[in-house]
């Protein structure tokens, strides 16, 4: 198992979200997270990536064989965890390529390599940029500043295909995206599964799904997940919605 | 009971220092400085009562000031002065207050443009005594009158008109000796349609008091590009006043760079005395440990069509305090006047702590100004997100620090100056750890 999440239990602001969830993705395979709003959708994804404020309680989450619990956000994410997160953060006056070029030397550095060249580097962001169809010059703007939702969600799957991570996990990357948008954004996910690396894909709405062809669909309501299937059962959700899901599992 | 007050006792040390120093040769000067020593004995050193000063209290800079006056400069000291900007500039180098031919190259200017002592520029001009010295009051502020009394023989920069100076001209003021009080007088004259970039850079070995005074003033059509560096050591005090008067379509772009000394406190005057002058002043104030900096800015738009942007930033670490003060006025004659004053700060430490007050006095009613301040920490989203790509903890603070001065710093025209900033941040980082 690539990670194995073991009768997790999180809250924020001491109030519990996350009630007792078990999950396992083995390499390669693709899960899709669906629930209604409040569910714990997004929490799930905060405290896997190890924001401080959303705490976990109980249980284990094993990644690679580690207590993934231990470790700071940064060692997860050199570790290969990657978050796209539902609402990107704008952060004037550190340029996209710095900040890809600080995240790759920072994995580097803890391999004990050498700093990337930085016209290998600049090739290397510049095709992923194309991938994802952005215009060069996002390149040397400021994180997400000024972005549109679209842009911004797009540059989350363009870092995510600079850092090449073992787990994805991608929060309501959905949200917020037209339909030409999401297809920019799901040709870009398709092309970084390669059979090795995993997603976890967060969403409401069945729509994402439409694109990207899960192995594992999960229903996740009150911090637990209630059902689990096929890309089947994300059709059924999307004909009878949450309601007699949630009807029949109570 | 003692009736004399301290600072009754320490003027007059002052003034007895004052006296024994040999007089001015020249009578102009001379008569001068005997009347800001007056000025200043009236007034004596400004305390906290005092609406300007409130934040900034200078008892511990008074109760040294008589001895550190006393101190003897030494006038061979041979510092290793590595000049901020590189060889393509004229420097102008003083050591402990003494002008220092050996590490200057004012030699290099074109012919026409005068680069002196004041003293000097009033033997061959003795017509400049009406216009000299005359933007900074000795009866406005007992530092500027003190600067006056003992300053003696300033420097005096004079571009003629239709000057286009390409080099900049790198004022570098140094204090070798420990203990050593200096008072630093520059006075600047551009010429009509004439164009020069002045940086003043202050330094020190060791603890020492400076106290600078500079007069700039721009004739029409004039643009001065002027940097102010202040990175003294952590024990000194630091006083210091800019006045700047631009004429009719005069531009004066500057920036402020505070890092160094215990106590700074920087004043910058500019009054825009002629139609559609433009001052565009940017400044970043940074301080850790025990440090107090103050920078105040007072903006006068006193003709009508004259443009003002004033952006300043100060990052305060540790226990380090600041001290911001901008103000605008504008004159009931500028209409159509336009002026922006913004002031941010970041505190990096819950010692850390700022006051600041922008202000906005206004006469005319055709007018467009706006200001606006904000403090705040380091943002926990933004650092959260860097982390979450993998960027360790202190490296992702010290990345957002950057940033927040980047903002600023990102046009400041001379590399080396936004250099020496992104330097002070990362020495400013090991401090905080």
């Amino acid at each position: 198992m690539l990670i194995e999440i073991k009768n997790l239990h999180a809250s924020v602001n001491d109030i519990e979200i996350i009630k007792g969830l078990d999950l396992d993705v083995a390499p390669g395979e693709v899960h899709a997270i669906m629930g209604p709003n409040g569910s714990g959708k997004s929490t799930l994804a905060q405290a896997l990536a190890g924001r401080e404020d959303y705490v976990v309680t109980e249980g284990s989450v094993s990644y690679k064989g580690q207590n993934l619990l231990d470790m700071e956000p940064d060692s997860r994410a050199r570790a290969g965890l990657f978050l796209s997160f539902q609402y990107p953060v704008e952060i004037p006056g550190v340029s996209n390529v710095y900040l890809l070029k600080a995240a790759l030397n920072a994995c580097r550095k803890e391999k004990g390599e050498t700093e990337i060249d930085a016209v290998e580097f600049m090739r290397f962001i510049k095709d992923k940029a194309k991938l994802m169809e952005l215009d060069e010059k996002f390149l040397s703007r400021g994180v997400n500043e000024g972005f549109s939702g679209g842009e911004k969600k797009r540059n989350e799957i363009f870092q995510m295909a600079v850092l090449e991570p073992d787990l994805a996990i991608l929060d309501e990357t959905d949200s917020g995206l037209d339909i030409d948008a999401l297809k920019v954004v799901a040709n870009g996910l398709n092309a970084q599964r390669d059979g090795q690396r995993s997603f976890l894909l967060i969403t409401h709405y069945q729509r994402l799904l439409d694109y990207i062809e899960p192995d594992y669909v999960h229903v996740l309501a009150d911090g637990r997940i209630i059902r689990s299937g096929g890309k089947e059962l994300a059709l059924e959700l999307e004909e009878n919605g949450y309601d007699n899901i949630l009807a029949a599992a109570s | 009971m003692n009736t004399a007050t301290p600072d009754t006792a320490t003027i007059e040390v002052i003034r007895k220092t004052w006296q024994e120093r040999p007089p001015a040769a020249n009578p102009y000067l001379h008569g001068r400085m005997t009347r800001a020593l007056e000025a200043f004995a009236g007034k004596g050193f400004p305390t906290t009562r005092l609406e300007n000063w409130k934040y900034t209290d200078v008892r511990k800079l008074a109760a040294s000031y008589p001895e550190w006056l006393r101190t003897a400069p030494d006038e061979t000291a041979t510092p290793d002065l590595e000049p901020l900007v590189g060889p393509d500039s004229v420097r102008i180098s003083f050591v402990d207050g003494i002008y220092r031919p050996d590490l200057s190259t004012a030699g290099d200017l074109p012919p026409g443009i005068f680069a002196g002592s004041v003293s000097e520029l009033l033997s061959v001009e003795p017509a400049l005594e009406d216009k000299l010295g005359k933007l900074a009051q000795d009866s406005d502020s007992a530092f500027v009158a003190l600067n006056t009394a003992f300053a003696g023989d300033a420097l005096a920069i004079v571009l003629p008109d239709n000057v286009e100076l390409q080099k900049p001209i790198y004022v570098r003021f140094h204090s070798s000796t420990s203990q050593l009080g200096t008072q630093p007088r520059v006075m600047v004259e551009l010429g009509a349609r004439s164009r020069a970039t002045l940086i003043e850079h202050y330094t020190s070995g060791h603890e020492a008091i400076v106290n600078s005074v500079t007069e700039i003033r721009c004739l029409e059509n004039a643009a001065l590009n002027y940097y102010k560096v202040q990175d003294e050591h952590t024990d000194s005090w630091h006083t210091a006043a800019q006045y700047v008067e631009l004429a009719r379509n005069a531009k004066l772009t500057s920036m402020h760079l505070d890092t160094g000394a215990g106590l700074a406190r920087n004043e910058l005057h500019v009054r825009l005395a002629g139609p559609a002058a433009n001052a565009d002043c940017k400044g970043l104030f940074m301080g850790s440990n025990n440090q107090h900096i103050e920078s105040r800015i007072n903006i006068e738009h006193a003709a009508p069509e004259t443009q003002s942007r004033e952006r300043f930033r100060g990052i305060l670490a540790d226990k380090a305090r600041g001290v911001f003060n901008g103000r605008i006025y504008v004159e009931p004659q500028a209409q159509k006047t336009a002026a922006e004053l913004t002031n941010r700060n970041l505190l990096l430490s819950k010692g850390a702590e700022i006051d600041t007050k922008p202000e906005l006095e206004i006469y005319a009613d055709d007018v467009k100004c706006a200001h606006g301040s904000s403090t705040g920490q380091l943002d926990e989203n933004s650092l959260f997100y860097l982390m979450s790509r993998g960027i360790e903890h202190d490296e992702a603070r010290s990345i957002l620090v950057e940033a927040f001065a980047g903002e600023l710093l990102g046009d400041t025209g001379i590399e080396a100056i936004a250099r020496k900033a992104q330097q002070s941040l990362r020495a400013l980082r090991k401090v905080e750890q």
